[in-house]
């Protein structure tokens, strides 16, 4: 949703937009960055907080595969966009309004790989 | 006067006021003073001035509140008295918005159309 | 200046519509029990309906900078469009004069409209105790432009702000407390949107061996697999406009002859 708005708006690159906090791409990293520090220096709170059991480590891969996830991005709305979303997400994961449960969904422990090749889907039974 | 025989508005959080004429005064002078900042041909200092210099005439004239309520027919005097003070408040902020001036933009084509 | 912006529309063809529907059905009734003496129609109000007229006249002469529109519906209820940026100034105005008093906020929310470049539409609904009357104001924006935050003028607008935030994804800029209100922690997506599957993109299961609950991408069992999952909205079939039927050039006789 998000990148389609991206796409609509460097169309249009033309018309002035409204920023939400961050008036070029070097502010929004600069967020991106604080961000980035507030996660990584909370993974080993939210490891004890929480019981998880997984390490420190795992949990700062994890939040540097979240960060990577969206490199791609360069329109720093909708940076600043994600970056308020994440700072929500760590409210919630500071304060323990979270639970296990919903810490651990990051991990996508209980989920089998879906099959990609042909004879695999066939043995499944159904196109998923 | 009022404050010996009204004891109560009967609304919660608003207290019999002791001196409403001075106090009503003051406001409007006040409303009247912050007016006077805007261009002449703006139509909120006109409507404005032309409510607040009724009430303010209203208050001049009638020294009884029971009938100044009734003149004014505004509910209360403490009631008015709360109305001029919001007044008063977004007077000022008027000065800051000058929402007088043109239309800041116009809508996109078609964002009211409905139905689609 | 503000007369030549301001259109007033009386909701024309919706109006004209109902009014012929309903007149037929009262010769109808009529045929059948002659008894029937009071109208099913909602009868025209004049009176409220000038009154509330006016007021947005007055409203869009006092503010011209922000008020692009101003209509009062069939229903007799008095509809102000204004410019995003315009807000603040414009609850303010309608809180705070004397002739205006709309103390309370009664509603606010969002409408998704995803053919439109701005496509969600925010709208306030306001009640005037001492007027006792109600007016609505609408503005729109994008999923990226911030709109201001109307809780420095009303304070009940911080929930339905957080509400709008959650179902819509409408940023309010320089809200107190702006977080998730009614979806589940971990939530991914706006479910209000168009665009937001009926059947949302997880689905969540216990699970006995990690002994806790588990979020599993949606995987819909057999026999319900022929959902349409794409938009679940119908997209008002009353009012779409008529397809135009194909003509034949002045030339091109009609196949059948």
């Amino acid at each position: 949703m998000a990148s389609t708005a991206a796409t609509r708006t460097a169309s249009g690159a033309v018309k002035v937009v409204k920023p939400i906090f961050s008036r070029d791409i070097n502010e929004a990293k600069r967020r991106v960055r604080e961000l980035y520090r507030a996660w990584y220096r909370e993974v080993p709170n939210t490891v004890t907080l929480y019981q998880l059991d997984i390490s420190t480590s795992q949990g700062r891969e994890k939040v540097r595969e979240m960060f990577n996830k969206n490199k791609h991005i360069t329109d720093p709305r909708v940076i600043d966009m994600l970056v308020i979303k994440g700072k929500m997400e760590l409210e919630e994961t500071i304060h323990v309004w979270k639970q296990k449960t919903h810490v651990m969904r990051y991990f996508h422990e209980s989920e089998t790989p879906r099959p990609t090749d042909f004879l695999s889907k066939f043995y499944q039974g159904h196109d998923p | 006067m009022a404050g010996v025989i009204k004891k109560t508005t009967g609304l919660v959080g608003l207290a019999v006021a002791q001196k409403p004429h001075e106090r009503l005064r003051i406001l409007y002078t006040k409303i009247l003073g912050t007016l006077q900042t805007m261009p002449q041909d703006a139509a909120y200092r006109k409507y404005t001035e032309e409510i607040v210099n009724d009430r303010l005439n209203a208050v001049k004239a009638e020294p009884d509140v029971g009938k100044l309520e009734r003149k004014i027919n505004g509910g209360q005097i403490e009631e008015v008295i709360a109305q001029a003070e919001h007044e008063l408040s977004l007077a000022r902020k008027m000065n800051e918005w000058k929402p007088w001036e043109p239309l800041v933009e116009e809508p996109p084509p078609n964002q009211w159309k409905w139905p689609i | 200046m503000a007369a030549s912006l301001v259109r007033l529309v009386r909701g024309g063809v919706n109006r004209t519509l109902n009014l012929s529907r309903s007149t037929a059905l009262i010769q109808k009734r009529l045929e059948t029990t002659t008894t029937e003496t009071k109208p099913t129609v909602r009868p025209k109000d004049a009176v409220t309906h000038n009154q509330l007229s006016a007021f947005g006249e007055y409203v869009a002469e006092i503010l011209p900078k922000y008020v692009q529109q101003v209509q009062v519906t069939c229903f007799n209820e008095l509809e102000i469009m204004i410019h995003p940026d315009g807000i603040v100034p414009v609850l303010t105005f309608l809180r705070d004069h004397t002739n205006a008093q709309f103390r309370n906020m009664s509603d606010l929310t969002a409408v998704d409209i995803p053919t439109r470049p701005n496509r969600f539409e925010i709208v306030y609904n306001l009640l005037s105790l001492s007027f006792n009357s109600r007016i609505r104001v609408k503005t729109y924006t994008d999923e990226l432009t911030p709109v201001d935050s109307s809780v420095p003028v009303h304070k009940a607008a911080n929930w339905y702000e957080r509400e709008v935030w959650d179902m819509y994804g409408v940023f309010f800029a320089n809200h107190p407390d702006l977080r998730r209100i009614l979806t589940d922690y971990g939530f991914e997506g706006h479910p209000f949107r168009k665009d937001f599957p009926l059947s949302g993109y997880v689905e969540l299961r216990y699970d006995d061996e990690l002994k806790r609950v588990v979020a599993e991408p949606l995987e819909l069992a057999q026999e319900f697999r022929k959902f349409d999952l794409n938009s679940p909205w119908e997209t008002f079939p009353a009012y779409r406009q008529p397809q135009d039927a194909p003509k034949l050039e002045a030339g091109d006789k009609p196949a059948a002859q």
